[in-house]
């Protein structure tokens, strides 16, 4: 049997770069906070590492949005509930799907060294953060969204619940992509911080978009 | 001196040492009792305090509705703060997040219990309702700013501390408003002929702001007039 199965013994530098990896992982656990967030503003060379580590923190992020869609759905309840959970995380994922990728592309067109897997770090991440954040608010905003008796007014709680979440999540996205813009010359610097500008903007119409479809900020329940 | 009494004089004089304490973690357990205490009694003193323009059931009612409303608010506030600080790359531990909002809370309630002879002194030498309430909302003003610095001091006195507070702030200004708006009345009209414990849903804290601020612009007219 022993023969058939001999133990596995991992060269060298396979050993060396497992060991790295636990130590990695061991320091992410004893961290005070063990969220992503804490590590802002993020090393640029750390960003390219474990991607599927980045996809759990984004499938994370976008469960913690539905947590704030559900608060939100909690003021008509039945199907509401199901319908403001979705509309919250897809939110998110559009800015994810649809602005991170042609972020990463417009930024590689003008010649900012950026790689993919850097960017989705930091995209995940961001995305991540903004998440945390909408659950974080989703108590007070249940709350409020329930006893609060005028449309516009909890209209205007739900957008301001995303607007804060959103707001956070640009700040760490452009810090992380900053941090990798740090040695450039200064018109690339420029070029790259002006196109970052533009994802912002993009990214606030788009998930405004998307949320705008919410009934709760449509006036109805 | 007891460790809790210890956390109680440390709110007071040391607020520094107590949002470091927070920070730094460990036995937190005596702050705890101290911020909750500190809490209970303050925002039950004042509430009581601001009762007695109304008097009799009115007066227990609001000693236990403000402490009520105060600790519902912070129950509801904490994860937003949580998620605020560190989504601004100012992380806490949960446990010290919650002991630095109540040890806050608490020098607050202090705060409030020092001024409610002033308070009484007030309503008992025939301060009506309005200007009653504006000395009420002074009050919260002045026991805020008390608590906003121990916060401060716990998240950091930097342009980002303040970032970070000024939003949780807006969450807690909101929830904190709502909530109390909930549990109306506090103060109870003199002239009421009964003395309800909760009043019936009416509005909203939110609904009665954009409906002042339209009525002080001029843009609706009449004015609502229910007791807070």
């Amino acid at each position: 049997m022993d023969q058939a199965f001999p133990a596995f013994s991992p060269p060298h530098e396979l050993k060396h770069e497992l060991k790295h990896e636990l130590e990695q992982e061991h320091k992410q656990e004893a961290a005070p906070s063990a969220w992503p967030a804490a590590e802002l503003p993020v090393a640029p060379e750390s960003l390219a590492r474990a991607p599927r580590r980045e996809l759990l923190h984004l499938a994370a992020g976008l469960g913690f949005a539905a947590l704030y869609g559900l608060a939100l759905g909690a003021r008509a309840g039945g199907l509401s509930l199901l319908r403001h959970a979705l509309a919250a995380s897809a939110g998110l994922s559009a800015v994810g799907v649809l602005g991170v990728p042609s972020l990463f592309v417009l930024l590689a067109l003008a010649d900012a060294p950026v790689s993919p897997s850097a960017m989705l770090s930091a995209g995940a991440r961001a995305l991540a953060s903004a998440g945390f954040v909408l659950a974080g608010l989703a108590p007070s905003a249940a709350l409020l969204v329930v006893s609060i008796e005028s449309p516009s007014a909890a209209a205007f709680v739900a957008r301001v619940g995303f607007a804060l979440a959103g707001g956070i999540g640009l700040y760490q996205l452009v810090s992380a992509v900053r941090g990798m813009l740090r040695e450039l010359p200064l018109a690339l610097r420029f070029k790259s911080s002006a196109l970052l500008l533009a994802f912002c903007l993009f990214a606030v119409l788009l998930a405004a978009r998307v949320w705008g479809a919410m009934p709760i900020l449509q006036g109805g329940a | 001196m007891s460790p809790v009494l210890r956390a109680v004089d440390d709110l007071l004089r040391a607020p520094g040492r107590v949002a470091e304490q927070a920070r730094a973690g460990g036995d937190l357990r005596a702050l705890f009792l101290a911020s909750l205490a500190a809490i209970v009694l303050g925002a039950g003193v004042f509430g009581a305090t601001l009762a007695t323009s109304r008097g009799g059931a009115q007066v227990f009612y609001s000693g236990v509705k403000l402490p009520f409303a105060l600790v519902a608010t912070l129950l509801l506030v904490v994860p937003a703060f949580h998620t605020i600080a560190s989504g601004l790359g100012r992380p806490l531990r949960f446990s010290g997040l919650i002991a630095l909002t109540l040890a806050a809370a608490g020098r607050a309630g202090l705060v409030l219990i020092a001024l409610s002879p002033l308070t009484w002194l007030a309503f008992d030498c025939g301060l009506s309702y309005h200007p009653g309430v504006l000395l009420a909302t002074t009050c919260y003003c002045l026991a805020g700013i008390s608590a906003l610095r121990l916060v401060l001091r716990g998240i950091g006195f930097d342009a980002r501390g303040y970032v970070i507070v000024g939003l949780f702030g807006l969450v807690l200004l909101g929830t904190g408003g709502q909530t109390a708006w909930m549990m109306r009345p506090f103060l109870g009209r003199p002239g009421a002929a009964s003395v309800p414990f909760l009043r019936g849903k009416s509005g909203s804290f939110f609904d009665s702001i954009e409906q002042s601020t339209s009525e002080s612009l001029g843009l609706t007219p009449g004015a609502r007039d229910e007791p807070r």
